[in-house]
């Protein structure tokens, strides 16, 4: 389990790192087109780099559950591993409600999605809405892969 | 619902979380649930729609460019050309790593829109160095994080382009008046070191010749460019702040592989991967935030709050000072980006109804934020900077606290006078700013 997940993760790298570099093209095309002329005013790239960039937030969201890495605040004091443990579950249940909330709510946003079309390309909607149930999916993996290990301390079966 | 209950629910239910360390993002996320439930007229899908109307903004584009630009900047070693620069400006002054240190934190803050950026790049090049010449670690870690929030007050600035979206004020408008704070703030930073290096006793170097400093100039030219073509383009209307940020990541990238060929194409998706990923961070918080915002103004609260301070009859002065107070308070516990969208557009109407000017609340909440990079519990470039230098954020903090003063007063000066400020974006941009 935990290697569909390393590899999962990975592959969420790797599509954030593309799409960052994807994201440079539609912006720099607008740019060489206004003031060089070479190619032609297409008036889509600007919606295409929206889209882009509403799939880095979401993936970039989705990888950093993993990592650990969403900000958090630090103000309440350090206990024992074990309330520590107990802790880090309350917040990863806290979390799977957001999960749960994105999966079920984001399911139905993207049915909405499928019905319509962006105003400029034409793109069908779904294909971004349906960023929304995909990080919940994800997140609910990870943070079942996080609670598991909390457990395990919590318990006792750990060793510290 | 009335007003009162909803704000309990949301700002109740998000303090306790956030006290639980459920991360910022998530926790407005979860405060907006009860309303979207209890309320018959809305549905939790609102959620997910706000989320995506607040993504689908093309100013914010910039801020996954302008950190691109800086990371790109630090590892094509340019920030190493501008340590070198300022040394031969200022390494001679009593304390002269760290007067270095404040002078290099300007010079990158002209180049990049973040300040963690700046912290991490500076710090791993600085720290390190003033530890081997007997600087106090402490001291060295402070004045790093303080200096670094230059970066988001000197143009070009992540936070200003996120406020002139957000708020419809003149991004161009707010960049030049970030202009005079930033100086001042660095020049009241080199007072700071220089008493520091007196008390301390601190090294110096010896003064660099004339030659010495053309040839660091020289070698910095390029780099230097970086804000006037930035500045230059968004002020002078050639670019969107957007457009002119894509400018800023090829320019840093042509720089780093063919001019000073410093930067290696295998390093290229490292780079772009951690600035995707930490921009994405402080993005996804914008959508909960602006769900957040949503309800508040659903239920009419930041118009109850309007009316509420306007029975106390504050002038622009005493609301400068609340602004201040409330933009110092909330960045003590979140990022940046989403108390611009939480506080910044809950307070902007009573902005309004004062008569202040609009750039001159955005420069002093933008400011206020800023200092709040380097306060706990939520510093990030503090948190940057301690770890670069391996110590706890607690041994830093009197240090921090010592710095922040002087630049406490920058933040007064500009409350009471808010002509110093609105002087340059008034006579560069007469037409949009008056």
């Amino acid at each position: 389990m935990k290697k569909f997940l390393d590899g999962y993760c990975q592959l969420l790298r790797l599509l954030l790192t593309v799409m960052m570099a994807v994201l440079l093209i539609p912006v720099a095309m607008q740019i060489l087109s206004r003031y060089t002329g070479l190619i032609p005013r297409y008036i889509w790239t600007e919606e295409i780099a929206r889209f882009c960039f509403i799939w880095i937030i979401m993936l970039g969201a989705m990888i950093a559950v993993r990592e650990g890495t969403h900000f958090d605040v630090d103000v309440l004091p350090h206990f024992s591993p074990r309330i520590e443990a107990l802790v880090r579950i309350f917040t990863a249940i806290a979390m799977l409600f957001v999960a749960l909330t994105f999966v079920w709510y984001g399911y139905i946003f993207t049915k909405f999605g499928a019905i319509q079309r962006s105003e400029i390309s034409g793109l069908p909607m779904w294909t971004i809405f349906i960023a929304w149930p995909l990080a919940g999916l994800s997140w609910l993996a990870f943070l079942g892969e996080k609670l598991m290990t909390d457990i395990k301390i919590l318990r006792g079966e750990t060793a510290l | 619902m009335n007003p009162g209950d909803v704000a309990a629910i949301l700002f109740g239910v998000f303090a306790v979380l956030v006290i639980l360390r459920v991360p910022v993002s998530f926790a407005l996320a979860l405060a907006c649930v009860p309303v979207f439930f209890l309320n018959d007229r809305l549905t939790p899908i609102m959620l997910l729609n706000e989320m995506f109307k607040s993504y689908n903004a093309f100013v914010l584009l910039a801020v996954p460019f302008f950190l691109l630009a800086a990371n790109l900047m630090n590892s094509a070693g340019i920030t190493q050309r501008l340590v070198d620069l300022s040394r031969a400006m200022v390494g001679h002054l009593p304390g002269g790593l760290g007067h270095i240190n404040v002078v290099v934190s300007m010079l990158f803050a002209g180049i990049s829109g973040s300040s963690t950026a700046d912290a991490a790049g500076i710090g791993s090049l600085l720290i390190p160095q003033m530890k081997k010449q007997g600087f106090d670690i402490r001291f060295s870690v402070a004045i790093t994080a303080c200096s670094s929030v230059m970066g988001v007050i000197i143009p070009p600035s992540i936070l200003m382009v996120v406020w002139g979206g957000l708020m419809s004020v003149s991004i161009g408008g707010l960049f030049l008046a970030g202009v005079v704070p930033g100086l001042l703030i660095a020049l009241f930073l080199l007072g700071t070191v220089y008493a520091y290096a007196k008390v301390y006793n601190y090294p110096v170097y010896v003064r660099a010749s004339l030659r010495e400093f053309g040839r660091a100039l020289f070698h910095a030219f390029w780099a230097l460019m970086t804000p006037a073509i930035i500045v230059g383009g968004i002020v002078g209307g050639f670019f969107t702040p957007t457009e002119a940020s894509v400018v800023a990541v090829v320019y840093s990238l042509c720089l780093g592989l063919f001019i000073y060929r410093s930067l290696k194409p295998s390093q290229l998706p490292k780079v772009f991967y951690e600035s995707a990923r930490l921009a994405a961070i402080s993005l996804f918080c914008i959508g909960t935030a602006s769900a957040f915002g949503w309800i508040l103004a659903y239920f009419q609260i930041p118009r109850a709050l309007v009316d509420e301070i306007a029975t106390w009859g504050l002038g622009p002065v005493g609301f400068g000072f609340l602004t201040a107070a409330a933009f110092l308070l909330i960045g003590m516990f979140i990022d940046a980006i989403p108390a611009i969208i939480i506080l910044g557009t809950v307070l902007w109407p009573v902005a309004e109804s004062v008569g202040m000017h609009s750039i001159h609340f955005a420069i002093i909440g933008i400011i206020s934020l800023a200092f709040g990079l380097v306060t706990p519990p939520y510093g990030l470039c503090l948190l940057i900077a301690c770890a670069v230098g391996e110590i706890k954020v607690i041994q830093a903090l009197r240090d921090v606290v010592i710095i922040l003063l002087p630049m406490l007063a920058v933040l007064l000066i500009i409350i009471l006078l808010p002509d110093l400020i609105l002087a340059l974006p008034r006579w560069v941009m007469p037409k949009f700013v008056q």
